[in-house]
């Protein structure tokens, strides 16, 4: 299987370097040619009615965090906000 | 039928339920409050939080799914939905892509008197994402507010069976009064808490469907007709010209009153759907599945049709009492006694009571009326005890004060005068002393009747039945 | 002997008895960080104002009388993707190096309230992607048995730490054998939780259902203590197990009677070191002499264990790591041109390389066209897998394999070869696939000096037995060579 290393990185938000990708490329090969021999099962994937979730009730709780604590790791903020390169609306 | 083209229309609407808290953290489920103020760890997707699923909104979702009659998948799960943007802090949306919570159902639509079926392919849970801000004060930059994130969402997905705006409209004015009969979604269009985007396609009826597009930002009901009626009229135009729709994603800008391509097949995101390994199968009991079909009342849109085939209301009347689930009750317990006629009712109802409503901003329970002083009030006009503006007077009483009717009457003064040889020695009187008009009428003036009935109701300060009066002039008149 | 040179059941008795204090444990330990760790590079992140203030606190309480758990006042490290309330927790990425969370796991919480004492965060794999400690954007952490070679990973500064005395016990975490490897490398035990036993609330995400916290110290008594104290049902966690957890310190049991070991002779193959193979099957008979019955079993589908792991632990990494992208926390690159190339450039400055290839994988198999091909497949095979775990574990009590198939390698000797560091996980990944819990317990050491571990496998929620197991061995062993540093 031949991977289309540039439409990947891309969905991924990367960027590989042009004197990288050579070697990228060939690395990533190895990879998807050794995880690619895996027999056919002909099974569908059911779910596991037996391993149910235990759901939260529905309860708010407020004033756990400051906006300044949560706010205190971000790169850029302004007004309150996080701050991002304008995007197009 | 536009210009020879059949329309094809299926939408997709997200309805924000109105839970206590997010779907995934305990964070307040509110609008309106100061920028990143409701968020947590978790709906910031820091490193190292985990959702967990609110119960509630299970629930909610289960409802709406038996509303519009569904099958409900008691066992299900959640996906992952993986794209980038800012609005969205973990870089994926909580989702259901393979199996939703409900699916193929349906709804009862009226449009224009006809009824018509729209099929529901699914109702799923989900997350709502955050919002952008912008301006030209920014210098370049967005502001990005995570308040809305985790915000609950149920996105309700029909089948492509609308073929017109009108039909599209009265599809969501559906889906909103059942939302607000179910108790579960606020329906505030200006906070956006419905929302939908469009698939719009148009063919020569006997051809193949057409390429569809998928218009987003679609923020009101009449913002959805107006951008169906554009893509409409965009896409038959194109097709006119001999050329060819494009499968594309648009964006409807409502104030110019168009709609501008977002991205076309090519550029779709691929958007990597994997279940959510934060999460474990969800598995409600058959037992909860029943009850919470239990909890379901009779919806507007069954209503509606009962008032109007069963009762005869038109579809506007019927629709004004169906869609407030308090005026609709108030109405049913009227029409369960049996006594009168369904219209003697909505006029009461449309008329008096919602001005009464809108002037003082109550709702039905805050007033005294209910279904037994009404009845008694309509019977007495209907009887003939009272006049209607009679009638008038003891509404105005009864729908602040529990009094009894029946005393008002006398309390008022207000019975009528029905008896014929009462009445008939009033017309005596009034004959004798008006001999002109009498003239007149026989000479064809038949204005002079007006005249004379009001004179004998004037005679008889007003309690005499108008209608009864009129008769017993007009025999003697000849 | 030192005190940080002591295990931590000793040191609980005599802070106990008041022999000693937690300050001067405390104190012990940095004495042995000052000598050590420039050679060692076990810490990303050292505390020792707050390990010596909470040390006098637990001291303070102790001389209150008041009654606390077995833990109180041992020295720890915690390995850094364990989220540590206004304590740097980077994930050894470039990404994460100034990133301090406004909140603790829940392990940390439980951790705090038994009273213990942490001396700081633990070097790893960026993320912990790597078998080796050496994708870490700071520094490689060096084996304490031979400093040229690796520790293993991703948890190789948790298992270093512990084998050099730099803190008493250790946090890892364990997604593919990221716990059990490096214990097996540096010749101390470590335990892989069953999934679910273990909140992974604050656990910076590697793949969601594989990874496990789970502790790391130099005796089979100490990992007990310690998962005693952090197991337990989390409503934060939704994958976490609503059920009773017993107290494993005081539930192990020095008895090999009755016990039936399973050799699975796919594990046993030619890719396993002729010494390393020698040195399990000695341990093996070892119990085997002294009460236990031995079973040759058959796990067939573990060939495809290592690419099922692969394709699933990437698919989720791909997701998990998107979060990454400058806007709320961590790494922002300085200089771009609008919203995507914001993204771009600081996912690409931010991440290492193997980061990249695992994300790039994950990226891949999940795309359209090809999940079902890799992602689909994968997670039939793994209920394939765990199915025939399960079918073993009607027949014996414990599997019994390699932990590694070699002792630590060179520092460097992998790097270019990114499969070649991914066969190191061939024996464990089976383990985080099927959710159960295994640990690894030095079982002597190779002609080069070299720790080799023995991994004990368990049907899910047996750790009980699986720790007496351990602890049987241990006490038939015999006393193992700390590290000469």
């Amino acid at each position: 299987m031949n991977i289309d290393i540039r439409h990947i990185a891309k969905l991924a938000r990367l960027r590989i370097e042009d004197d990288q990708f050579e070697k990228f490329e060939k690395e990533m090969q190895n990879i998807v040619d050794m995880v690619e021999n895996l027999p056919d099962i002909d099974e569908e994937l059911a779910l596991d009615e037996n391993d149910p979730m235990t759901l939260r009730e529905d309860c708010a709780v407020t004033d756990k965090y400051t906006r300044q604590e949560l706010m205190a790791n971000a790169p850029q903020v302004k007004a309150g906000c996080l701050v991002v390169p304008k995007t197009v609306e | 039928m536009v210009k020879g083209y059949e329309v094809v229309i299926g939408l997709e609407t997200h309805a924000e339920l109105n839970t206590e808290s997010k779907i995934y953290c305990d964070c307040k489920n509110q609008f309106g409050l100061e920028v990143n103020s409701q968020v947590c760890p978790v709906c910031m997707g820091m490193p190292g939080a985990l959702p967990t699923l609110n119960e509630k909104v299970v629930d909610y979702a289960i409802k709406m799914g038996h509303a519009l009659n569904c099958k409900i998948n008691r066992v299900c799960k959640q996906d992952r939905k993986n794209y980038f943007y800012p609005d969205l802090p973990k870089a994926y949306q909580i989702s259901q892509a393979e199996v939703p919570l409900c699916e193929n159902g349906y709804v009862d639509i009226l449009v224009d008197g006809e009824e018509r079926r729209i099929g529901v392919t699914r109702i799923h849970i989900e997350e709502d994402a955050g919002k952008l801000l912008h301006s030209d004060k920014f210098d370049g930059c967005s502001l990005v507010d995570l308040n809305r994130c985790g915000v609950p969402l149920i996105e309700i997905v029909s089948e492509p069976d609308m073929r017109s705006s009108a039909e599209a409209k009265a599809y969501l004015e559906t889906l909103k009064s059942i939302l607000q009969y179910l108790g579960i979604c606020d329906c505030k269009m200006e906070q956006g808490s419905i929302r939908c985007d469009v698939n719009v396609s148009v063919h020569k009826p006997g051809e193949p469907l057409g390429t569809r597009s998928e218009m987003k930002n679609v923020n009101s009901f009449s913002a959805a007709v107006r951008g169906i009626d554009y893509e409409v009229n965009r896409q038959i135009e194109i097709l006119e010209n001999g050329g060819r729709v494009e499968q594309e994603t648009r964006r409807w800008d409502d104030v110019k009153g168009e709609s501008v391509s977002m991205r076309s097949k090519e550029d779709a995101q691929d958007y990597r759907y994997f279940p959510e390994p934060d999460l474990l199968t969800i598995v409600v009991d058959e037992e909860r599945v029943n009850a919470l079909k239990n909890e379901i009342p009779e919806l507007p849109n069954t209503k509606l049709l009962r008032y109007v085939r069963k009762f005869g209301l038109s579809q506007k009347e019927a629709t004004f009492i169906a869609e407030s689930a308090e005026l609709a009750a108030l109405f049913d317990g009227c029409m369960a006694k049996g006594k009168y006629p369904a219209k003697a009712y909505a006029t009461w109802l449309l008329g008096d009571f919602i001005k009464y409503l809108n002037d003082t901003g109550k709702s039905v329970s805050d007033t005294c009326l209910d279904a037994d002083n009404l009845t008694e009030l309509v019977g007495l006009i209907e009887k003939g005890t009272i006049s209607n503006a009679g009638g008038k007077k003891i509404f105005a009483v009864i729908i602040e004060k529990k009094e009894d009717v029946a005393a008002l009457v006398d309390k008022l003064g207000l019975a009528q005068v029905s008896d014929s040889s009462a009445l008939e020695a009033i017309a005596d009187e009034v004959l004798a002393a008006n001999e002109k008009s009498v003239s007149d009428y026989k000479n064809g003036k038949t204005n002079a009747l007006g005249y004379l009935v009001g004179q004998c109701m004037k005679a008889s300060k007003g309690k005499a039945n108008p209608g009864m009066m009129k008769e017993i002039i007009l025999k003697k008149l000849g | 002997m030192e005190l940080y040179g002591k295990n931590a059941a000793e040191l609980s008795a005599m802070l106990k008895n008041r022999e000693i204090s937690s300050v001067e444990l405390t104190e012990s330990v940095f004495r042995r960080i000052d000598e050590t760790e420039e050679k060692i590079n076990a810490y990303v992140t050292l505390d020792r104002e707050n390990a010596l203030k909470s040390a006098a606190e637990i001291d303070a309480r102790r001389a209150a009388g008041e009654e606390l758990s077995p833990l109180a006042g041992i020295v720890m490290g915690i390995k850094d993707n364990i989220s540590t309330k206004g304590l740097a927790t980077t994930c050894a990425s470039k990404m994460l190096a100034d990133y301090k969370p406004p909140f603790n796991a829940t392990v940390m919480d439980k951790l705090a309230a038994a009273g213990v004492v942490v001396a700081g965060k633990l070097n790893m794999d960026e993320f912990a992607m790597g078998s080796s400690t050496e994708t870490s954007y700071f520094k490689p952490t060096k084996n304490p048995y031979d400093t040229d070679r690796i520790p293993g990973g991703s948890s190789g500064g948790s298992a270093a730490a512990v084998a050099a005395g730099e803190a008493v016990l250790a946090l890892g975490s364990d997604t593919g054998g990221s716990i059990r490897q490096p214990a097996a490398y540096c010749g101390v035990v470590g335990l892989k939780p069953t999934y679910g036993a273990v909140s992974r609330f604050g656990l910076v995400a590697f793949a969601s259902s594989l990874d496990q916290i789970g502790p790391i110290g130099k005796t089979v008594e100490d990992v007990a203590m310690l998962q005693t104290a952090i197991c337990g049902h989390d409503r934060m966690d939704a994958t976490s197990a609503r059920r009773e957890y017993p107290d494993y310190f005081r539930g192990l049991e020095n008895n090999a009677q009755g016990l039936k070991i399973g050799i699975p002779k796919e594990y046993f193959g030619d890719g396993i070191d002729g010494e390393v193979k020698q040195k399990i099957m000695d341990a093996v008979k070892l119990l085997e002499k002294n009460g236990a019955s031995v079973k040759e079993i058959s796990l067939p589908s573990a060939d495809y264990a290592l690419s099922s792991y692969y394709i699933i632990s990437s698919a989720e990494a791909s997701s998990n790591l998107a979060r990454y992208d400058g806007v709320r926390y961590g790494y922002r690159a300085e200089n771009y041109d609008g919203l995507i190339d914001m993204y771009e450039k600081t996912r690409s400055e931010g991440f290492g390389d193997e980061v990249k290839r695992r994300i790039m994988l994950g990226t891949f198999v999940l795309s359209s066209g090809f999940f079902d091909a890799y992602y689909k497949k994968a997670k039939l095979l793994q209920r394939r897998i765990s199915a025939e775990f399960s079918d073993a574990f009607g027949e014996v009590d414990v599997i019994a394999t390699p932990t590694v198939p070699t002792t630590a390698f060179r520092i460097g000797e992998n790097t270019d070869d990114p499969l070649k560091m991914y066969a190191t996980d061939i024996c464990t990944v089976t383990v985080n696939i099927a959710g159960l819990p295994a640990l690894s317990v030095p079982c002597g050491c190779d002609s080069k000096g070299l720790p080799v571990g023995l991994q004990l496998i368990g049907g899910k929620f047996t750790e009980q037995r699986l720790l007496n197991a351990a602890y049987t061995y241990e006490h038939l062993r015999g006393g193992f060579p700390a590290a000469v540093i």
